[in-house]
């Protein structure tokens, strides 16, 4: 029998998981048989079949196993993922703005000309069929000259995805011309109704009442398949459940990426209590979470998800498959996806960016122009792995977490901390521990939510392992 | 249904293979067979091989035919239908297993033709996919690689989808494999079940099973493209939610795992009552066995279950899987709005039970 981790849940069952990221539930009966060393011959079989005892000689057994903890662990080595800030110029100013921007007529916070054509080669030289890139800022609106540019340097690309990160105070023709593109998707902010919305973000009536005209004006043009609206949730002042989850579905929004304020950039100085987040935001979070399996029940017309928690279970089931960055392991930096700010300075992470704009650490890797397969490259990617970590390896949630070392920078200067004394580590925790229990959750309701999240075709009901 | 072998009169000898072409300006050259008359009784072409031919049939149905000419039988066969993408050269008709439900029962004779079949894939259309099958394709492994080798060394455009048993792949076989023009190649491998026991009783071999372990292992060392093919009868149908398990468990680097009913032909035909589960009264085993799959990454898919006879949960993962030329629709089916997405019937399908079966969507 090969080695397991184990994380207990309740009832005296226990959560067993491989390397690999296969896992089983055993009963608390399972749990002391397979303790004792008294299997049945039915274990046995269970136990062969999930791939957890291998026979010698097995030779399919034994290449399928180290299949699956390759797959685990492959990044895509070519880059393909730019986030690119044209501009650090911004025309509102959000209460944790996570990065420090600066105002919308200052000069000398754009790209220059040089920048652009160093953008424009880099993009030429990309060995890749397909292209991601994010326009973040600042506001990166202020700047549709050079959104065209880039665009249409994508032309060579099979695949085109461009996501336009904006406060959408701005719709005017030569906006929606560049909208209108087909590849173009736009991501926005919307904490919830117009009174939060002004109070986080956009400050004044004007803005606000100017914002959600045009969000209702984007999605009526686009449908909202087009658009990813995110809220930002201070934990010091949760929001009612109801009113955020209606604040998104009433535009057609079904996917919710319940975050927390990020600690970086001005949060660090205006939310200092977000530096940890506490059982009253793990509390809020499961309830939320409750709330769309209890809607989604109660209406079968459509399908609301909290994004995080999807990826989590894409992590867990299918490894490969999922892209999103924050949440992976190897996480290798600079590596398949880079940010360029708006001087042509080179960032692992839009979070490293933020870090050097708050003047907490500088973690540039290079500039666009020179290069950045830089010493600070290595040394940060030396420790991008969560397979190295002692505490990690004997987790029972390793195979499907991640690693991220600017956070533990972000929040403790360091990233030497034991794991469990991390945030990252303790918000993980809970978001595994609370997905095996809703996995196992016999409520038919549960099983209904996961089942879509998981886009299966039928039931989630027969089809976990569960050893009696 | 569509004729694959026509009555044919030509004046070489030996059998040889030839593209048809009803172009005027058509350049003559080895492979290329010009239309010279056309009349009521059927058409005649000519190439470098002299004359041929065919009766009965019309020459724009041949338009861009490749066909193989056998003048002793005077047999023209279709090998590969122009616009068509259901063209599968069989290379043997002998076979080292003899699964119960066999549509194509072997033969324990072999007429080598990979010389002309591999005539015939040079003279294919850009890009087509063409399918092998048998009888058991690797029985001849050394001829068929190498003519594989040999038609992708040229035409590097051409895909080939195998049909194999995977018994007779070793570890010798992996550098082979794993060279870049096998990324051209998918290999179609049926399992049947979980256990030996069983899959071993159903394909009528002792030892299938250890064999087959052996073979995918080499095949996904060597990286190879495959597609798992599991027809679905009686004695398996509880025991796929099992094989589902293995699946993701030992075979996830497959492409693909299809789930198929069975064919009316064979000895599938004689052997109906025993064999033939019907999914809509049972559908439940399918169910796990696909959402299971699906969970954990692997692309589940339903060959030869019309569309209408699926819960329309899995209905998406029907695909129109029978082969044009051997398709039927029941006259029932007429009002129906998934037709053009459906597999319909094979056309050996006794009408009355095809009638039963559907209910138009």
């Amino acid at each position: 029998m090969m080695a397991l981790r184990r994380h207990p849940l309740p009832a005296g069952q226990e959560l067993f998981v491989n390397a690999a990221g296969r896992f089983f539930l055993a009963s608390q009966a399972a749990r002391k048989r397979i303790d004792s060393s008294a299997l049945l011959e039915t274990d046995r079989d269970f136990l062969q079949l999930q791939g957890h005892v291998l026979e010698p000689g097995d030779t399919l057994g034994h290449l399928a196993r180290g299949y699956a903890e390759a797959r685990r662990a492959v990044v895509s080595p070519q880059l393909d993922y730019l986030i690119l800030v044209p501009t650090l110029r911004c025309d509102l100013s959000c209460s944790y703005c996570q990065v420090s921007r600066v105002a919308a007529t200052q000069p000398g916070y754009d790209w220059s000309e040089d920048t652009v054509e160093a953008v424009l080669r880099l993009l030429d030289m990309l060995a890749t069929p397909q292209i991601k890139i994010e326009f973040q800022g600042g506001e990166p609106t202020l700047r549709p000259d050079l959104l065209r540019r880039v665009i249409a340097r994508c032309a060579r690309f099979e695949q085109r995805e461009f996501v336009i990160c904006t406060n959408l105070q701005r719709l005017d023709d030569e906006i929606i011309a560049l909208l209108d593109h087909p590849d173009v998707f736009i991501s926005t902010s919307l904490d919830g109704g117009p009174d939060v919305h002004a109070r986080n973000r956009t400050g004044s009536a004007a803005a606000t009442v100017r914002f959600f005209g045009n969000l209702a004006a984007v999605v009526a043009r686009y449908g909202p398949k087009k658009i990813a609206a995110l809220p930002t949730i201070d934990p010091a002042a949760l929001p009612d459940i109801d009113a955020l989850i209606e604040s998104h579905a009433r535009h057609g929004f079904e996917s919710i990426f319940l975050r927390p304020i990020n600690f970086q950039g001005f949060a660090r100085k205006r939310h200092r209590a977000v530096r940890e987040q506490d059982d009253d935001w793990r509390a809020y979070y499961e309830r939320f979470v409750r709330r769309l399996i209890a809607r989604n029940w109660q209406d079968r017309s459509r399908v609301l998800e909290e994004a995080y928690l999807s990826i989590a279970l894409r992590r867990i089931f299918r490894p490969g498959t999922e892209r999103h960055v924050d949440l992976r392991s190897p996480n290798p930096l600079g590596i398949d996806y880079i940010v360029i700010d708006h001087d042509g300075v080179v960032y692992p992470t839009d979070e490293a960016r933020m870090l050097a704009r708050a003047g907490v650490i500088d973690l540039a890797i290079g500039t666009v122009a020179g290069g950045w397969d830089s010493p600070a490259r290595d040394v940060l990617n030396q420790h991008s792995s969560n397979s190295d970590d002692p505490a990690c390896q004997r987790c029972a949630f390793q195979p499907f977490c991640g690693r991220d070392l600017v956070d533990d920078i972000a929040r403790y200067g360091r990233i030497d901390l034991p794991r469990h004394d991390t945030a990252f580590c303790r918000r993980h925790m809970h978001l595994f521990g609370f997905v095996f229990q809703l996995l196992y959750d016999e409520d038919e309701a549960v099983r209904y939510s996961l089942a879509r999240w998981l886009r299966l075709p039928g039931a989630m009901a027969p089809t976990l392992d569960y050893l009696a | 249904m569509i004729p694959l072998r026509l009555r044919g009169r030509a004046e070489a000898t030996a059998p040889y293979v030839v593209r048809l072409s009803t172009a005027r300006d058509v350049a003559p050259g080895p492979g290329a067979a010009r239309l010279v008359t056309e009349d009521d009784e059927g058409v005649a072409f000519s190439s470098a091989n002299g004359l041929l031919a065919i009766d009965g049939v019309c020459a724009a149905m041949l338009d861009g035919d490749v066909v193989l000419v056998d003048p002793q039988r005077q047999w023209v066969e279709r090998l590969l239908r122009a616009g068509s993408q259901h063209n599968t050269l069989v290379v043997t008709e002998r076979c080292d297993q003899l699964c119960v439900m066999c549509s194509q029962p072997p033969k324990k004779t072999h007429v080598d033709r990979f010389a002309l079949l591999e005539e015939a894939c040079l003279l294919a259309a850009p890009d087509l996919l063409i399918g092998i099958s048998g009888g058991e394709p690797t029985l001849f492994k050394e001829e068929l690689l190498a003519m594989v080798e040999r038609v992708l060394g040229v035409r590097p455009d051409l895909s080939f989808h195998i049909l194999s048993n995977a018994q007779h792949f070793t570890e010798q076989d992996i550098p082979r494999l794993a060279a870049p023009a096998f990324r051209r190649v998918s290999w179609g491998i049926p399992i049947y079940a979980a256990t030996a026991g069983l899959h071993d009783a159903i394909v009528v071999k002792d030892g299938a099973f250890t064999a087959l372990q052996k073979g995918l292992a080499a095949l996904l060392v060597a990286g190879a493209r495959v597609e798992l093919r599991t027809v679905v009868v009686k004695d398996n149908l509880a025991a796929l939610p099992e094989l589902a398990r293995f699946v993701a468990v030992r075979l996830q680097f497959v492409e693909a795992w299809s789930l198929m009913q069975l064919e009316h032909v064979g000895f599938a035909k004689g052997r109906w009552d025993n064999l033939f589960a019907d999914h809509r009264a049972a559908f439940a085993p399918l169910a796990e066995a696909i959402d299971y799959a699906i969970l954990h990454g692997v692309r589940a898919q339903l060959f030869n279950f019309p569309r209408c006879t699926v819960p329309a949960a899995y209905r998406s993962l029907a695909r129109a899987s029978i082969s044009d030329w051997k398709r039927k629709f029941p006259n029932r089916c007429a009002p129906c709005r998934e037709q053009a997405q459906c597999g319909g019937f094979f056309a050996w399908h006794p009408d009355d039970q095809a009638s039963q079966m559907v209910q138009p969507l």
